[in-house]
């Protein structure tokens, strides 16, 4: 055994002395460039890398969906509403979104009262709007329906701003809204929205702010 | 029990609809002590689950900073972006999560907000392409609703930011045309009610986070008409967008 580690240190300390003799001469890293050079490879593999694709993840930040229910026209009745959104989660707190919802006006209480007067036309009774909005999960949470299940649910705040067209004429409206959002699966939600549309007009003789508020029920689906 | 069997095999069918169009999903290896699986993707959500070191989470897919995962037991919940970003693949190179976009090198924004045109409340809606990181083409309708008349303007034209590195805020400029329809409400009606312009901008822009950002605008509309005149017209704007 120490006749071995002699044997192997004095190897060693030649090839070193062997070394030192070569010194100027060329540099060390050629004459191992050599040596690997003059090294047969015993086996040559030739199986070609097979290329592993990653699977890319799906983002689901978009929600679309419809909803129905009833608008209250300032002095024109409540009336049936329904509508499309589609909104883009920027991140677990803030959203947009925007609607397309349409409505037919009733009467007015004056039309009521004096059939000859005709304070819109009957096209004019169609109320269309649009909005695009900035949402706020305010309050997420679970809701819990009996003791074995549990639904994630936000409540939001939207304000934005659109337009609505009534009595055939376009206008600036502004909206402010309150919703929960029920997650029915990770991918399908039921909304619960109360909005308001805010414009001014002077359909009624004098210029003034309307309110316009809608509570709706609404289904969306995550993509 | 006819009606079970054949609800059974309607599900049946349903699953192998579903796991015939669903992709290969991904796998990653928690290295973490543990990773963290909540019941909703928001930050308030419980922890309802753990998945040990070494074992392998299933990525469903992502909602804002949160990723679906499924453990190696079926169990599935939502995992933090950060901690999913800790995971590795089953190769041992980094899980692919995806950085935010740089913001100074960022190729897409979409935007939507309020201003003033000629007077009249205007909502706008953009989309913003970048040839490199200082030039954009962006596309832009919006609508101005006034009392006299309501306007449809469309534009298309390339913005300048001077010095796109600085974040949170950074000047720009841009030039551009379009095209406006009016539409009159009160008399008396437009010579023309659609005309062709032209416009100058200056601007900022700004970060706010993540792939969040805000901007606002000026701009001076040069609109022709076949009057042998031209309308002068002013603008300005205010606006949140995404970019991707």
């Amino acid at each position: 055994m120490e006749i071995r580690l002699s044997s192997i240190l004095l190897a060693a300390a030649l090839l070193s002395g062997c070394s030192w003799f070569h010194r100027g001469e060329k540099p060390q890293n050629q004459v191992v460039a050599e040596d690997t050079d003059t090294d047969p490879s015993i086996i040559e593999p030739q199986v070609t890398r097979r290329e592993v694709k990653t699977p890319k993840i799906k983002a689901k930040d978009f929600e679309i969906g419809a909803y129905f229910g009833a608008l209250s026209i300032q002095d024109f009745g409540v009336n049936p509403v329904y509508g499309v959104r589609l909104a883009y989660h920027v991140s677990e707190d803030v959203f947009f979104e925007g609607f397309l919802g349409t409505s037919k006006a009733g009467t007015t209480s004056l039309e009521d009262e004096f059939p000859d007067i005709t304070v819109v036309s009957n096209a004019g009774r169609r109320f269309t709007y649009y909005d695009l909005d900035l949402g706020y999960n305010v309050l997420p949470g679970e809701v819990f329906i009996g003791r074995g299940r549990a639904f994630n649910s936000q409540l939001y705040v939207t304000v934005g701003m659109g337009d609505v067209k009534f009595a055939e004429t376009d206008q600036f409206a502004l909206n402010v809204g309150l919703g929960e959002r029920l997650l029915i699966t990770d991918w399908l939600a039921l909304h619960l929205d109360v909005r308001d549309h805010i414009f001014e007009t002077s359909l009624t003789g004098r210029t003034k702010n309307v309110d316009n508020i809608e509570a709706t029920l609404g289904l969306t689906t995550f993509f | 029990m006819r009606r079970l069997l054949a609800y059974a095999l309607l599900l049946q069918a349903l699953m192998v609809t579903l796991s015939f169009g669903a992709e290969h999903p991904l796998e990653l290896i928690v290295t973490a002590p543990f990773l963290e699986m909540h019941s909703g993707p928001g930050r308030g959500y419980p922890v309802v689950y753990v998945i040990g070191r070494d074992e392998t989470v299933t990525v469903l897919y992502s909602r804002t900073d949160w990723y679906k995962v499924r453990a190696p037991r079926g169990e599935e919940g939502w995992a933090r972006r950060a901690d999913l970003a800790a995971t590795v693949l089953p190769s041992g190179a980094p899980a692919p999560i995806p950085p935010y976009p740089d913001f100074t090198a960022h190729r897409f924004e979409v935007g939507a907000g309020y201003g003033v045109y000629n007077h009249e409340n205007l909502v706008t809606a953009y989309g913003d392409f970048g040839l490199t990181n200082s030039i954009d083409i962006e596309g832009v309708i919006e609508q101005a609703l006034g009392t006299l008349d309501n306007r449809v303007i469309a534009t298309i034209g390339l913005r300048h930011t001077f010095i796109p590195e600085w974040k949170w805020v950074s000047p720009t400029a841009g030039i551009g045309t379009g095209y406006q329809h009016i539409v009159d409400k009160e008399p008396p009606a437009p010579r023309q009610s659609d005309n062709q312009l032209a416009y100058v901008s200056l601007g900022v822009r700004g970060f706010i986070t993540r792939r969040f950002m805000w901007r606002a605008d000026w701009r001076h509309y040069v609109v022709f008409n076949n009057l042998n005149t031209y309308e002068d017209l002013e603008e300005w704007k205010f606006g949140l967008a995404v970019f991707f």
